[in-house]
Formats: structure tokens, C-alpha cells, sequence
């Protein structure tokens, strides 16, 4: 199994992100608001674009009735830098307006003051 | 990233001035409205938020915090460098858009002038790849026509650019532009400003405005040809920049059978509408829709040429369309077309 440490847990503050190197990949490390750690690869499954340039926020969520507003889930929601689609971090990364799709992802685990991403 | 075998012309690249850059262009007393006293062109849409930084790829905002496309250097390495350009053609952003101003035609006047000097001064004049677009105050055609006598000569520009707001560009009001434009081996460049596509209104959300922004391209096509602009101006071309393209099948076919019917009405076309299509408009592909391989062949077989499309990437909004990503597969020799042989076709002036 092929693990690595990607950075100290020092480096990402909670609600926010970091793109690392796993071996050769590009690997987005996530934190969410609650201190866990999650990681994807760095690129959007639509057109490829870096998501550590996109923002972790919340999303307005699909059980409203129209014309109503629920923003809940800050800091759990990537939305990508390009065309803003939102990727859900603690449901394995899957496109909130399809969940079918989602982003390919890896296991993180963290041991001391290390986060380590594996496969 | 992995250089396109073909050198792309991309058709869609939006630089940016911000008011402080065009000062030094501008005459007075116009220069002293905007300095001391805060003009600015007034603003319509009530919804920019939708992707994460507002209209533009949040990648391509400057780490200074400069608007996304204001500063060259920056924009040859995130865009012309990294996908390898062969040629780009520049179509601003929205603001200025001296057409699209409602009244003052003055002030009008003079941010045309103003921005098609620092467009290439800044911009033609300093990357061999970029090519321009010449802004005019379409609502004075004398004006226009002027303006377009002043630098359509310029090697560097290769089309007139008007937005697609609440003018009709058909009505033989504005036929003197495009004669001047056609004299200087210009084509007609339009892409959407903010076009009422709602009845004259803004629709409740931008992700219904932004639906039907190629109905707002299909209503001056339809103007426009049945105007006859294209058989008064036989060597004008159309580009119909940002309103994708999966429309233009049903567009031809609508204008033919209308044209069987109700030919008496018009009868300066004698060519059927889909034949001045093909010969004289051309569409830029982006927002692409996603599709597959035989979609999109089955709508290229549906154009009935495969010379219409011309890629753009619209760097730097958000709605980017990266060309390695965004159009399926296709064979090498439609590829070449679509992503650059089309638009030097087109454009008489780009080598
Ligand atoms: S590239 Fe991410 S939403 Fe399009």
C-alpha cells in the first residue's frame, strides 16, 4: 500500500485547503470545520481545473421549496474555481447536482502531527 | 499541460481595462467626468455571483487582486503560453460598452476611441498573437463610420465588435457600418452585453439567463438576414461569439421554411437563408453544452459543413471552455477546423 505524508496538520487550518503532491498526483487536502482531514485529486472531473484555486463553503441545500434558501454545511462543500460546480467533502466528494459523479478520492489518516494520504 | 498538436486561434479572450488604465486615452472633458467626478457606465444585471468569484474563473484573478484579464504578462502565462496559442482574438469585457450605453453618445464616442487606442497600444502592439476588435458607438453610425476609417486599417483588427443587448443590427439605420466595416476587410463580431432575452425584462435567475442567451444570437441572425445585410454586403462575415452552437440547426431550418412561405416579404434575399449561413456566419463554440462524440458529429452533419464552428475558450469568465476538455473527441482533419483553419478562413486579415 502506497501512503505519504502530505503536510502537518499545523498547515490547514480548519474550513480550509491545501494542494499537496502523492507521488506524482496532485492531491487536495481538505479540513473541514470539525478538524477532519480528506483528500481528492486536485483537478475537476468537468474540464480539469485545480480545485485548490475554488473555494470550501456551504451550499444551499435541494430541500427547499422554490423561492426558499437553506445555506447549511459551511465548510463542507468544494466549489470549483471555473464553473462553480459543488463537490460534497464528507460524502466522497460527489457533485451535489449529481451525485452519480464524484471525485476521485484517498484515504487520509493522521498520526501526530502528520497527515498521511494513502491509497 | 500537454501542448495541442494544433496551434489554437482562439476566438473569445476578454481583456479588461479598468477606468484608471483609459484615462490617459481619453479627451476631455470626458477624462474629467470619469476622474473627478465618478462616472460610470450603468450597470443592469442583477445577479453576478454565479461561480465562485463572481463572472470570473477565480484562478485567473490576479494574485495582486487586479480584475481577472487586466494585465497581459499574467494572461500569456496562465492562457497563450500554457495552451499554446497560435492566435487569440480579443472581445473585451463589458465594461465600456460604448453600444450598449443608453444615451450620452458622446461619452460613448470618446470610450471607443480611447479603448481601441489602449487596446493596441497595450495589447495588439505587444503580443504578435493577439488580434483586435474595434469598438464603435454603434447608436452614431457617422460616428462609427468614422471611427472605423480612424483604426480598421489598423493590421491588427480584425472585426467590428457590437453586443448583443436590446438594438436590432439589421435595420439599414446601421447598414453605413457595416459598409465601412466591409471596405476594411472587417467582419462583425457580436457577443452578448446583456441582452433583455425575457420579454424586454430580466428573467427571476441568472440560470435562466443565462438558458437562453442564444436566443437573444438568434434573433440577429434572423434580423440581420432577413434585412439582407448579407446580400448588400457580400463580403461581411457574422461571428456569433459565446452563445455555444447546438442552436444553429434549427436556426437554418427555420429561416429555410419560413423563406419558402413568406419569400415575397423579402424579396432582397436570393439566397435561401441557410446557404447565407454558410457562406457568411460563424459560430464560436463556447458554452459548449456536453457531448458526445456522435452528438456533436450528428449536429456538424445537421449544419451541413463542418466550417462553422470556430473554438473559443472565453478566458477569463467562469463559463471557460478549456480545449482540451470541453468538445468530444473528433477526427484530426475536423479538429484542425473547428479549432483553427475555420476562423483564419473567416477572418481575411489574420494571416
Ligand atoms: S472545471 Fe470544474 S466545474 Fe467545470
Amino acid at each position: 500500500m502506497k501512503e505519504q505524508v502530505v503536510c502537518k496538520t499545523t498547515d490547514i487550518d480548519p474550513g480550509e485547503m491545501k494542494a499537496t503532491n502523492f507521488g506524482k498526483q496532485n492531491v487536495l487536502v481538505c479540513r473541514t470545520l470539525d478538524g477532519e482531514f480528506y483528500a481528492f485529486l486536485n483537478q475537476c472531473t468537468h474540464q480539469g481545473a485545480p480545485l485548490d484555486k475554488g473555494i470550501m463553503c456551504g451550499a444551499t441545500i435541494d430541500t427547499s421549496k422554490p423561492g426558499e434558501y437553506h445555506y447549511r454545511r459551511n465548510g463542507e462543500i468544494i466549489r470549483c474555481p471555473w464553473h462553480g460546480r459543488e463537490f460534497d467533502i464528507k460524502n466522497e466528494g460527489r457533485m451535489l447536482a449529481n451525485p452519480e459523479k464524484k471525485l476521485p478520492n484517498y484515504k487520509v489518516r493522521v498520526e501526530d502531527e502528520d497527515v498521511i494520504v494513502y491509497k | 499541460m500537454a501542448k495541442n498538436q494544433i496551434r489554437l486561434v482562439d476566438t473569445d479572450i476578454h481583456e479588461r481595462v479598468q477606468y484608471k488604465d483609459i484615462l490617459e486615452y481619453l479627451d476631455e472633458p470626458f477624462k474629467h467626468y470619469i476622474e473627478n467626478c465618478h462616472w460610470i457606465q450603468e450597470k443592469h444585471m442583477p445577479y453576478t455571483q454565479p461561480a465562485v468569484a463572481g463572472v470570473d474563473r477565480a484562478d485567473a484573478i490576479l494574485p495582486d487582486g487586479r480584475p481577472a484579464g487586466s494585465d497581459l504578462g499574467f494572461m500569456q502565462e496562465q492562457l497563450l503560453d500554457e495552451i499554446g496559442h497560435e492566435y487569440g482574438i480579443l472581445t473585451s469585457a463589458l465594461d465600456p460598452s460604448p453600444s450598449s450605453m443608453h444615451g450620452w453618445y458622446e461619452m460613448a464616442i470618446a470610450l471607443a476611441s480611447a479603448y481601441n487606442n489602449w487596446q493596441i497600444k497595450e495589447w495588439l502592439e505587444k503580443d504578435d498573437r493577439l488580434y483586435g476588435s474595434v469598438h464603435i458607438a454603434a447608436q452614431d453610425p457617422k460616428a462609427a463610420v468614422k471611427e472605423i476609417e480612424r483604426v480598421g486599417s489598423h493590421p491588427k483588427m480584425v472585426q467590428v465588435l457590437l453586443p448583443i443587448d436590446d438594438i436590432m443590427w439589421g435595420d439599414p439605420f446601421y447598414h453605413p457600418i457595416f459598409e465601412a466595416a466591409e471596405k476594411h476587410h472587417l467582419m462583425i463580431g457580436m457577443h452578448h452585453n446583456e441582452p433583455p432575452i425575457y420579454y424586454g425584462k430580466w428573467p427571476r435567475y441568472f440560470i435562466e439567463w443565462h438558458t437562453l442567451i442564444p436566443t437573444a444570437h438568434i434573433k440577429q441572425i434572423t434580423n440581420m438576414v432577413f434585412n439582407g445585410v448579407f446580400d448588400k454586403f457580400p463580403n461581411l462575415g457574422l461571428m456569433m461569439i459565446e452563445g455555444g452552437f447546438t442552436w444553429v440547426p434549427h436556426i437554418m431550418w427555420k429561416m429555410d421554411q419560413q423563406y419558402r412561405d413568406l419569400r415575397h416579404e423579402v424579396p432582397w434575399l436570393k439566397r435561401k437563408p441557410s446557404d447565407i449561413f454558410k457562406k457568411q456566419i460563424r459560430v464560436t463554440t463556447q458554452p459548449a453544452e456536453e457531448l458526445t462524440k456522435q452528438e456533436f458529429m450528428s449536429l456538424i452533419e445537421q449544419m451541413g459543413t463542418d466550417e462553422i464552428l470556430c473554438f473559443s475558450t472565453d478566458y477569463p469568465h467562469w463559463d471557460y471552455d478549456s480545449p482540451t476538455r470541453a468538445l468530444p473527441n473528433m477526427d484530426p482533419e475536423l479538429k484542425q477546423k473547428i479549432f483553427a483553419d475555420n476562423a483564419k478562413a473567416f477572418y481575411p486579415k489574420l494571416p
